[in-house]
């Protein structure tokens, strides 16, 4: 075995034989298995699957904390193996962990809008989670798009809570998305043409605009696995993050062109105009306890874009976290174990009990 | 500096593949950022849903030729289903409101955890 020891990294002769030999051997083997921390699908509506984690410890935390994924990504990038799962992480921790994850809309869901999402299934999971543990207080925690939907629910609900509001690489300033802005120039871009035309947005779509954002980035990713084949840990972890990272789903029309119209075109949740089934949101109203962890080099959701989110929060007891890596890598993967996870652990934990 | 070759194929790549790889993200974003391109990408996304829609209809009437249900058929059919489910599960949440909840629950778990500055060996 030529991978790396303790003070002796393998020779390029070596790393050549290993690259060879285990080239054979990554063809020929199955993708680890992803997200299988035991869990119950407690509540399933349309897109909606709501998680309840079983606890790895004799006693948790009062407050239960529901994870948020993005509506575009599988949530197993919240669980991707043992060691390397967030959800692990906390449940180690003593935390009762719930998880708001989202399959690919159906046909028939193409009419839900952000109501829907915000109220119906961000809302309802908090209900279902208040109803199984028994507890009023619930912690927030959403990832991207996810983040963008626990700040939407507790704005138009700041006088019930959250207990508890952490958000990781969360935009609120669309206008800073340049490329996305660019995309989507409604000169050129009829988001009602390729709603009432497809129903949905289309994954490969999507897939395709985020592959745009670096160009280069798939080409030089398979170049890196081709020159890492020798060491395991490299091919096990570009082979999780490939599969998550191309795993993407369809979101819904109306949401789709709610999103487009609301957030990107109007800038309406920075300009404070923001409304959903009609309600204003009002940011400057939550008062929970609110983290913002955002990412140095995130070329998806970039720091113009992320960061004046804290300012507009209302809650006296907020703060915002610039930590190294990217948009995915902050949240999952050795970057994350390091930094993100201990630095989210010490944030609730005072304020889960 | 050391006179040993070097032996690694890929070392000479890797520098190469960096440097091409800062280019093209660099310059490639710059190129997708202008209107043109903007204007080309939707374009074609609207060629593609020209072409989908008319597959979907010309699909449509050769199944009903054929007497198949079509696709819209078919959500339809999912869509009676979905208001189905949602029927059921108003009425298990009216049960609920009025009647105890009949599965066993899970062992509850005690609550009373500490964070590590809170804990009395600390």
């Amino acid at each position: 075995m030529a991978t790396a020891t303790a003070g002796s990294a393998p020779s390029p002769v070596e790393r050549a034989i290993q690259r060879n030999l285990k080239g054979l051997g990554y063809l020929a083997s199955s993708a680890p298995v992803l997200g299988a921390s035991p869990k119950d699908v407690v509540l399933s509506r349309g897109p909606l699957r709501l998680y309840h984690y079983h606890p790895l410890t004799d006693e948790v935390y009062r407050v239960p904390v529901l994870l948020v994924m993005a509506t575009t990504n599988r949530g197993y990038i919240f669980d991707m193996v043992p060691g390397q799962s967030l959800v692990e992480f906390l449940l180690l921790r003593g935390y009762d962990v719930f998880m708001a994850d989202w399959e690919a809309p159906r046909a028939e869901d193409r009419g839900l809008g952000m109501k829907d999402y915000v109220e119906t299934f961000v809302g309802g999971s908090i209900a279902e989670v208040q109803r199984l543990t028994g507890e009023s207080d619930v912690s927030l925690v959403g990832y991207c798009m996810g983040g963008v939907l626990s700040v939407l629910w507790a704005g138009l609900n700041h006088a019930a809570g959250p207990k508890n509001l952490a958000v990781f690489t969360t935009p609120v300033d669309f206008r800073q998305m340049t490329l996305f802005q660019a995309w989507s120039d409604q000169r050129y871009f009829d988001v009602d043409r390729l709603v009432d035309t497809l129903g949905m947005a289309p994954a490969e779509m999507l897939l395709t605009a985020f592959d745009m954002l670096r160009p280069a980035g798939r080409i030089s990713a398979n170049f890196a696995l081709l020159d890492n084949l020798w060491n395991d840990e490299f091919v096990k972890g570009h082979r999780m993050f490939d599969r998550w990272s191309s795993d993407m789903l369809p979101l819904a029309g109306e949401y789709f062109r709610e999103t487009t119209k609301q957030l990107v075109w109007d800038n309406a949740l920075m300009e404070g105009t923001m409304k959903v089934g009609g309600r204003p949101v009002e940011l400057g109203k939550i008062a929970a306890p609110f983290l913002h962890v955002t990412a140095e080099h995130d070329h998806i959701v970039t720091t113009g874009a992320s960061a004046p989110l804290i300012g507009l929060i209302g809650s006296q007891d907020k703060e915002q976290v610039v930590l190294k890596g990217g948009h995915v890598s902050l949240i999952a993967g050795p970057n994350a174990v390091k930094r993100m996870w201990p630095r989210l652990d010490a944030w609730l934990a005072e304020k889960s009990v | 500096m050391s006179d040993t070759p070097n032996l690694d194929p890929f070392g000479l790549a890797r520098g190469w593949m960096s440097q091409w790889e800062k280019l093209v993200n660099q310059h490639g974003t710059e190129l997708l950022a202008k209107p043109e391109a903007a204007q080309a990408m939707q374009a074609m996304t609207g060629a593609a849903m020209q072409i989908q829609a008319a597959s979907q209809e010309a699909s449509a009437k050769l199944l009903a030729a054929a007497n198949l249900p079509s696709r819209a058929d078919f959500e339809a059919l999912g869509a009676r289903l979905g208001a189905i489910e949602a029927t059921l599960s108003r009425i298990e949440q009216s049960l609920r409101a009025v009647a105890p909840d009949v599965t066993p629950p899970r062992p509850a778990i005690a609550r009373t955890r500490k964070p590590p500055s809170q804990s009395p060996d600390t």
